[in-house]
């Protein structure tokens, strides 16, 4: 590990947190507009957080270590998670930590302790709430893996600064392979960040929530550090189809000029998505909890052509 | 034929003509013996009857403390059949395996009058909870509005805990919702017994908040008791106040001018439609399509806006009084409302278009929540809950009141009955209602709202079209002040159906089902 990694790694962690709760911020906005309401402030998601560091922290007397934990296990991970996806500055490939296998596992170890936190009270939604996410997880992450297995195919590695250097040097930007890929892995990101047509992030009906009913019994320091997660989650998801797809500005140069744009294309770029994640919420209904194989089944389709197209095309 | 001479002909003449005494607004009132009793009630059931309300009064006959009253309707007739059984004692044999909607009626008489009901279907509380102590009976005029202890040595006095119907099997669990919840709602207690996500049973438990709205309304004058009937329910008020007042002007034979009537039927439409704005709102909100509702809310907000303008209240509160009007609308508020509703309509129609156009809304609203057909007449289910089940019901068209005898209503039946034909059914019922309120205005006459009157003794029944379906309203007025104010609101029976529209149907969609209902809590917590 040498000092480059180091900065890199700084740099890119500041910039994970500092932008993750502003793109919640932001599709909060659109939908809102989208509805004919104003919505929130844009910087909204940075005073909750602030005010939710400030408050205490109740636990259920029911609660073991689990539920005091996930939040920091949960926060921790993420933040190892975000060192594979670059967000502007590319580093020298190093070790793996990259690696696209490595990402997704700890992503799915984020996971599995929330709905164990979501358990572990033992109220009626916070089991609920667990329950159906891993009944989501069951389906949808044997087709993540085919859809990154996919992103690999066509890139031919599996470390994911490896990716993002041959798509920043690449000179044709429209690859027909990488377009395809781009619908699983859209998917992929509404189905992780738990949105419509998923899950519901607006809803008070407990009976209806996923992920937010495993959040439930979480208040104060607690809950700021797992919307923290979430943003993060979501920010990294974003950032993977991002710089994949849309790798201008993307930089591997330690200059200050080319950091600084580097960050803002990105910073642009997700304000983008964004605006288009909260336009395809708003323009459909919530799925029926048990029609939403076939929303995965899509990605499982496009992933498997993308594989298709590479070993035969 | 006359509705005596069907009833002598369907209970095969154990009722003859002469048994029957013509009450107000020419309702039947016949006395019945308890013997008589169960075989009536099953013939009866038998021939379409259907039981609009039951309930006690006390010291209705001279040789009896209690009277048990039955409220019957049959189509076509517009009168009320009420069956009065004198109780000897204080004991009636139940009638829920004639008619199962008798059911939380005889727990009510239970719980209120201490009446025993023999063979019932269920022997639990219904708005007593557990912490009222045993042998409290709060409607017996021996009982006086009173702060009461319901603690005995740091112990509750009250019975035991409330028994839900258990439901036992291999992956058959439990979930308790409410009765507090999230957002802002009123109590009530859900209880799920689910496999999986698939609902198997559901039992609901209301009166969390019972004001005790029939013992207050004792020995107020009846000008007094219009405020009474308008806090029934917060967005029924207009409906609950033309019950209500409507029965006094029965019993009193006031004949409120036509002024009034074109007035009072504007209101009740606009209630109407901003009510059922709200439920097309919520039903759009709970799919997550919030794109779809807003122009719903948007639509409410602005006819609360006209109401104030018309009336002063945003619900109209305060507005209706016994004989009419308690004061007159303005004139420029008046003029514009046509211009406005027409607008209304044409924003409406678009966006009830761009939800039907939406495809993912139409998947979650079909199928979902079906109501069986025969559970209709059983748990005599009313309002758009009916007319999208295929029922052509409307109490505006069978039993008339003021300007529904000359302006119909022109009322949409789907026949699918799931949160699809709820939603078609009640778009319909706001457009009709903006051609009604349209029609009630076209040669408004001018003059006084209201006119003199004197309050006479007697009873009366009353029955209204509110938003949620039929209201029953039954006045007793005994020198000069009520004795006895019955209520029964839509709600009240259409709760039930909501037990039997989940089953088989997922937990996440059972927001939505009961959103497609919308009932009143406090309508039912009286």
């Amino acid at each position: 590990m040498n000092a480059s990694f180091l900065l890199y790694a700084l740099l890119n962690t500041v910039l994970v947190v500092l932008l993750s709760p502003f793109y919640m911020g932001l599709i909060k906005i659109v939908k809102a507009r989208a509805q004919g309401r104003r919505g929130p402030p844009l910087l909204q998601p940075y005073y909750n957080l602030s005010k939710l560091l400030k408050k205490e922290r109740i636990y259920s007397k029911n609660t073991s270590a689990i539920m005091r934990a996930t939040p920091y296990i949960n926060i921790a991970v993420m933040l190892v998670a975000s060192l594979c996806i670059p967000l502007a500055l590319i580093p020298t490939p190093t070790d793996g930590i990259g690696n696209v296998i490595l990402f997704l596992y700890m992503l799915a170890l984020a996971k599995f302790f929330m709905a164990l936190s979501g358990l572990d009270a033992g109220g009626t939604f916070g089991g609920m709430g667990s329950s159906r996410e891993m009944s989501i997880s069951a389906i949808i992450e044997p087709i993540t893996i085919i859809a990154f297995a996919a992103l690999s195919f066509s890139l031919h590695t599996t470390d994911f600064h490896q990716m993002f250097l041959e798509r920043a040097g690449a000179t044709a930007f429209l690859n027909p392979g990488l377009l395809l890929i781009a619908i699983p892995l859209f998917i992929v990101l509404i189905v992780e960040t738990s949105r419509v047509p998923v899950d519901n992030p607006e809803t008070h009906l407990e009976l209806t929530m996923v992920h937010e009913a495993m959040v439930l019994e979480y208040s104060g320091r607690d809950l700021a550090l797992m919307e923290l997660s979430h943003a993060i989650k979501q920010t990294l998801y974003m950032a993977v189809l991002i710089n994949i797809l849309l790798p201008w500005g993307l930089t591997s140069e330690l200059t200050v000029a080319g950091i600084l744009i580097a960050a803002a294309a990105f910073a642009l770029k997700a304000g983008l998505l964004s605006f288009v994640t909260g336009l395809v919420e708003s323009s459909m209904a919530k799925m029926r909890f048990f029609n939403l194989p076939s929303l995965f089944m899509i990605a499982f389709f496009f992933s498997i052509l993308t594989i298709w197209l590479e070993v035969f095309g | 034929m006359e509705l005596i001479d069907d009833i002598a002909y369907t209970t095969r003449g154990r009722i003859v003509e002469s048994d029957a005494k013509i009450g107000c607004n020419n309702d039947v009132y016949i006395t019945l013996a308890e013997r008589d009793l169960e075989t009536v009630m099953h013939l009866l059931s038998a021939s379409a009857y259907e039981l609009a309300s039951l309930f006690c009064v006390e010291g209705f006959d001279a040789h009896a403390a209690y009277t048990l009253l039955y409220a019957f309707e049959k189509k076509p007739y517009k009168e009320i059949a009420v069956f009065r059984l004198p109780l000897r004692w204080e004991s009636a044999p139940s009638i829920t395996s004639s008619f199962p909607s008798a059911s939380w009626y005889e727990r009510e008489a239970t719980d209120g009058y201490g009446i025993r009901f023999t063979n019932p279907f269920d022997e639990r509380r219904l708005f007593l909870h557990e912490s009222y102590p045993e042998g409290f009976h709060p409607l017996q005029k021996g009982f006086k509005n009173s702060e009461l202890d319901t603690m005995e040595n740091g112990e509750p006095t009250g019975a035991g805990e409330y028994q839900f119907r258990k439901v036992a099997g291999e992956g058959v669990y439990e979930i308790p919702v409410g009765p507090v919840h999230a957002g802002i709602i009123e109590p009530g207690h859900f209880r799920f017994s689910v496999i999986g996500e698939t609902i198997y049973h559901l039992e609901i438990r209301m009166f969390y908040k019972h004001r005790g709205i029939e013992k207050l309304a004792e020995g107020k004058t009846p000008e007094e008791c219009v405020r009474i009937a308008e806090s029934i329910s917060g967005d029924e008020k207009v409906s609950n106040a033309v019950a209500y007042c409507n029965a006094i002007e029965k019993l009193c034979c006031i004949r409120p001018p036509e002024r009034a009537w074109r007035l009072r039927t504007v209101f009740l439409e606009m209630e109407r439609i901003y009510s059922l704005l709200g439920d097309l709102a919520g039903m759009c909100v709970d799919v997550a399509f919030p794109v779809g509702a807003s122009p719903f809310f948007i639509l409410r907000e602005e006819i609360l806006r006209q109401n104030k303008a018309l009336t002063g209240s945003r619900f109209m509160k305060d507005v209706i009084g016994i004989s009419g009007l308690k004061k007159d609308v303005p004139e420029d508020a008046l003029k514009q409302l046509p211009t406005f509703l027409d607008k209304c309509i044409e924003t409406f129609e678009e966006s009830v278009e761009y939800v039907r156009s939406t495809p993912s809304v139409i998947d979650r609203f079909e199928k979902t929540g079906v109501i069986r057909k025969e559970l209709l007449a059983a748990l005599h289910i009313t309002g758009p809950m009916a007319r999208s089940n295929g029922l052509s019901t409307d109490t505006r068209i069978y039993h008339p009141y003021g300007l529904y005898e000359k302006i119909k209503p022109n009322v949409k039946t789907v026949d699918e009955g799931d949160v699809l034909a709820r939603f078609e059914t009640k778009a319909s019922d706001i457009l009709d209602s903006c051609r009604m309120i349209k029609k009630a205005l076209d040669d408004l006459p001018s003059g006084p709202v209201s006119t003199d009157y004197a309050i006479r003794d007697g009873y009366a029944t009353s029955l209204v079209e509110c938003a949620r379906g039929q209201s029953f309203h039954w006045i007793w007025v005994k020198n000069g002040v009520v004795d006895r104010y019955k209520i029964r609101t839509a709600s009240f029976c259409n709760w039930q159906a909501i037990e039997h529209a989940v089953i088989g149907n997922i937990v996440p969609d059972f927001p939505l089902i009961n959103k497609s209902f919308n009932l009143s809590y406090s309508g039912t917590d009286l």
